[in-house]
């Protein structure tokens, strides 16, 4: 299974469109797998979807 | 006797409630529409059904309520401007904000960042500067039309993504994109003008 998902390994690029993606949807199982294992390894990622996540709290802060 | 005072007696100070709101809700109109003159009419038309109907339970506050009767108005407002063929209206076509080819340039070839992402520290601090939010404000107004209004659709106005797909008649795949281009090119702007100048400053 970890051999696979390795073999899997997505770029920064697709793993930020799976961030922004499961802001809005749940995420099917694989996709779960292979952006963590990504997101493991990756602080920039890790940092992008904190970042995400501040925005979101970011934009009900702004209306109110 | 039955009903005729009953009705008109908690009328009168319901409306003077519904007023104490109205700042508030053209504020997020205002943010929603981008247009004045429309968003004053969806408060409007917010306001009036809220008296007329009989909705409010007093379980949620009137706050919550109302802003759920405004998100409606303001759905119907962007559906009724998107049909419009008008070429002075700013709801243009949203095919055009869908090529997302612009936005290949903030990674290489190889899919790796070209920019990394910066440490923001401890963001939260900044929502006590009003400072961020004009700086927010400005990063919004700089994502092109179509694309912040579905960007508040989703993240002020609570949408599902079914919904606005639905309402605004886009595929699933092309609200993504979408959403991914407003946080993207918000998150950049951010960090641009307000996150860089803190990490320098520190």
């Amino acid at each position: 299974m970890i051999r696979k998902a390795l073999g899997h390994m997505i770029s920064c690029k697709d793993a930020s469109r799976l961030v922004s993606r499961q802001e809005d949807a749940h995420l099917p199982l694989w996709q779960r797998i292979t952006l963590r294992l990504h997101l493991s390894v990756c602080a920039a990622c890790t940092r992008f979807e904190r970042q995400l996540r501040f925005l979101r709290t970011a934009m009900r802060k702004y209306v109110e | 006797m039955p009903f005729a005072p009953r009705s008109a007696m908690p009328s009168t100070n319901f409306s003077r409630d519904l007023d104490q709101h109205r700042g508030y809700l053209l504020r997020v109109a205002r943010l929603q529409l981008r247009d004045e003159a429309l968003a004053e009419d969806v408060v409007q038309e917010t306001l009036l059904a809220a008296l007329s109907g009989s909705g409010f339970s007093g379980k949620s506050s009137l706050r919550t309520w109302l802003t759920g009767i405004l998100k409606h108005k303001i759905v119907d407002a962007i559906r009724r401007k998107q049909r419009e063929p008008s070429v002075a209206s700013t709801f243009g076509d949203i095919e055009s904000e869908l090529d997302i080819e612009d936005l290949d340039g903030l990674f290489k070839d190889n899919g790796a960042w070209e920019a990394k992402p910066a440490e923001w520290g401890d963001p939260e601090t900044a929502f006590s500067r009003r400072q961020f939010f004009d700086m927010m404000d400005f990063c919004l107004e700089n994502l092109p039309p179509n694309t912040a209004r579905v960007f508040m659709m989703r993240e002020v106005m609570g949408l599902e993504t079914g919904e606005i797909c639905k309402e605004l008649a886009i595929t699933a795949n092309n609200l993504w994109v979408i959403l991914y281009r407003a946080r993207m090119s918000l998150r950049e702007c951010l960090e641009r003008n307000w996150f860089a100048d803190k990490a320098a400053g520190a």
